[in-house]
């Protein structure tokens, strides 16, 4: 009996090592042949030189070779030479902002090196498996990165002058008149037939106007990815020249007296009363608005965290190491988005044009706002904090104080700016979840 | 099919300013309800009052003290 299992086996044995060296003939042959092409074929000294130099840059830049763009489509040779060239010495310019202007150095100069990188011909970083590319779709393509931003700067508001002052939360609002002013300016152009926006389009360019770099980030990767670079780069470039573009508007829509309009001392805030608040906002988003959760959700994590007082650890990680490695993150990636084949497009000049006049409309309509107020008895609200209603927290608030200190210098508007201005970010949320919700 | 954008644009302007307003007078109306409510059932404990009192009662006790022992030396 024995036997006879021995014999069958060593019967299966033979059959299964025939039929492997059958296969496995095969496939040496066919490895033999390949492995044949890819042997290194011996070439004279000045081959290699010719071969080398073909392959360096300047080549690729001068005399560029086939290839693909993001949509698949051949590049045209200005986007892969010349077009090149111009946008690194747009990150040039660039590293320059932020570097001697000091225009939001902690974001502007990853996205400025991130494009820098992008732009590199041949190394191909900004592709589906360059670096760049790989930090692209793990965290900008799916909106992560903005999220955990968001949480961070939770993590670092306080909303203490908003609830001592409930009402200023109303210019915080007003001031979203630029997303929604732009938005019909946007879709105006194109039906005059200047550009070609879809609504979307006009939608994540408008938003913009909240001033708010990560809401502008989530809503451009959401509804137009193929506009993320300039619309980043919009955002955040004007949110680093607040101290620019408000003044001029302020002055001009305020007289002297309203603009020394002295405000009531802001009363003391409880803790209980901060530890509800973002619980509470978050309830109503839930309630209203579900679209705008995440967002919002991602915002009062961070500030609940930070009111509670007992995860003193996470608050800081939260406030520093995790914002900051996001922000390196994020703004690579952004920064990849800053290829000269996207970039380098028409509408990358009218989203800068369009960008700039929804920060100025909504600048406007947060002074006109307090102005509205006044009519109404009660505390009197001074203008100038009505600007800091679109969010670019804290620069907008700093700039409302220091406009109101030109004119008087005992007026300290900054906390009371400050809850305008952490209205701005709350209302930027529910406008962002608005325009989501209209496309789904 | 042609669609007017800009009509577009404008019914995304008032539902979006529409949302967001009610939004907003929402989260006041509720804060000061929150605040009212804290205000009112959970007030905080007044931090200067809560250290002094004691040692006001411990002053108290050392002057009892201090009254005792002379009492005793006296007597």
């Amino acid at each position: 009996m024995k036997n006879i299992v021995l014999k069958f086996l060593a019967l299966m044995m033979l059959f299964a090592f025939t039929n492997a060296s059958a296969n496995g003939h095969a496939a040496t042959t066919e490895a033999q042949t390949t492995h044949k092409e890819e042997t290194y074929k011996t070439k004279s000294f000045s081959e290699m030189i010719s071969g080398f130099v073909a392959s360096t840059g300047i080549v690729a830049l001068i005399n560029p070779g086939e290839e693909l763009d993001s949509k698949g489509q051949p590049m045209s040779t200005f986007h892969k030479g010349a077009g090149r060239v111009i946008m690194i010495l747009v990150t040039f310019f660039l590293f320059w902002l932020a570097i001697a202007k000091g225009f939001e150095p902690l974001l502007l100069l990853p996205i400025a090196f991130g494009g820098l990188l992008a732009n590199i011909p041949v190394a191909g970083i900004a592709g589906e498996h360059g670096f760049l590319g790989v930090i692209y779709s793990m965290g900008l393509s799916n909106e992560m990165f903005p999220i955990i931003i968001f949480m961070g700067v939770g993590a670092m508001t306080d909303f203490g002058p908003l609830l001592s002052n409930p009402k200023t939360a109303l210019l915080g609002g007003a001031a979203q008149f630029g997303i929604f002013g732009t938005l019909v300016g946007a879709v105006a152009l194109s039906q005059a037939g200047f550009v070609d926006f879809t609504l979307q389009q006009a939608s994540a360019i408008s938003i913009i106007g909240g001033a708010d770099g990560p809401t502008s980030i989530f809503i451009a990767t959401k509804l137009a990815p193929e506009l993320l670079g300039a619309i980043a780069v919009a955002s955040y470039s004007y949110m680093a020249m607040v101290p620019i573009i408000q003044p001029p508007i302020m002055k001009a829509l305020t007289t002297d007296a309203e603009r020394k309009i002295k405000m009531t001392t802001l009363r003391h805030v409880s803790r209980l009363e901060k530890l509800v608040f973002p619980v509470m906002v978050l309830t109503l988003a839930i309630l209203v608005l579900p679209e705008s959760t995440p967002l919002i959700g991602a915002f009062m994590f961070g500030n609940f965290l930070k009111e509670s007082g007992v995860v003193e650890r996470l608050n800081d990680t939260l406030q520093n190491a995790l914002i900051n490695i996001t922000t390196i993150f994020l703004g690579l990636g952004v920064g990849s988005k800053l290829a000269a084949d996207q970039f380098l497009v028409p509408d990358t000049m009218f989203i800068m044009v369009l960008g700039i006049i929804a920060f100025s409309v909504g600048t406007a309509s947060g002074v006109l706002m307090a102005k509205v107020m006044n009519l109404f008895p009660g505390h009197k609200i001074n203008p100038l904090i009505g600007s800091a209603g679109v969010s670019a927290v804290p620069m907008a608030a700093r700039v409302s104080n220091k406009v109101g200190m030109e004119y008087d210098r005992t007026n300290m508007l900054l906390m009371h700016a400050m809850g305008p201005n952490v209205a701005g970010v709350i209302g930027s949320a529910v406008a962002a979840g608005v325009l989501i919700s209209l496309f789904q | 099919m042609e669609t007017n954008l800009i009509v577009e644009g404008f019914k995304f302007m008032g539902l979006g300013m529409g949302t967001v307003f009610i939004f907003l007078v929402i989260m006041i109306a509720s804060m000061n309800a929150m605040s009212y409510i804290v205000h009112k059932f959970f007030p905080e404990p007044q931090a200067s009052a809560t250290p002094s009192a004691p040692a006001q009662q411990d002053n108290k006790k050392v002057v009892a003290a201090i009254t005792a022992a002379i009492k005793h030396h006296r007597g």
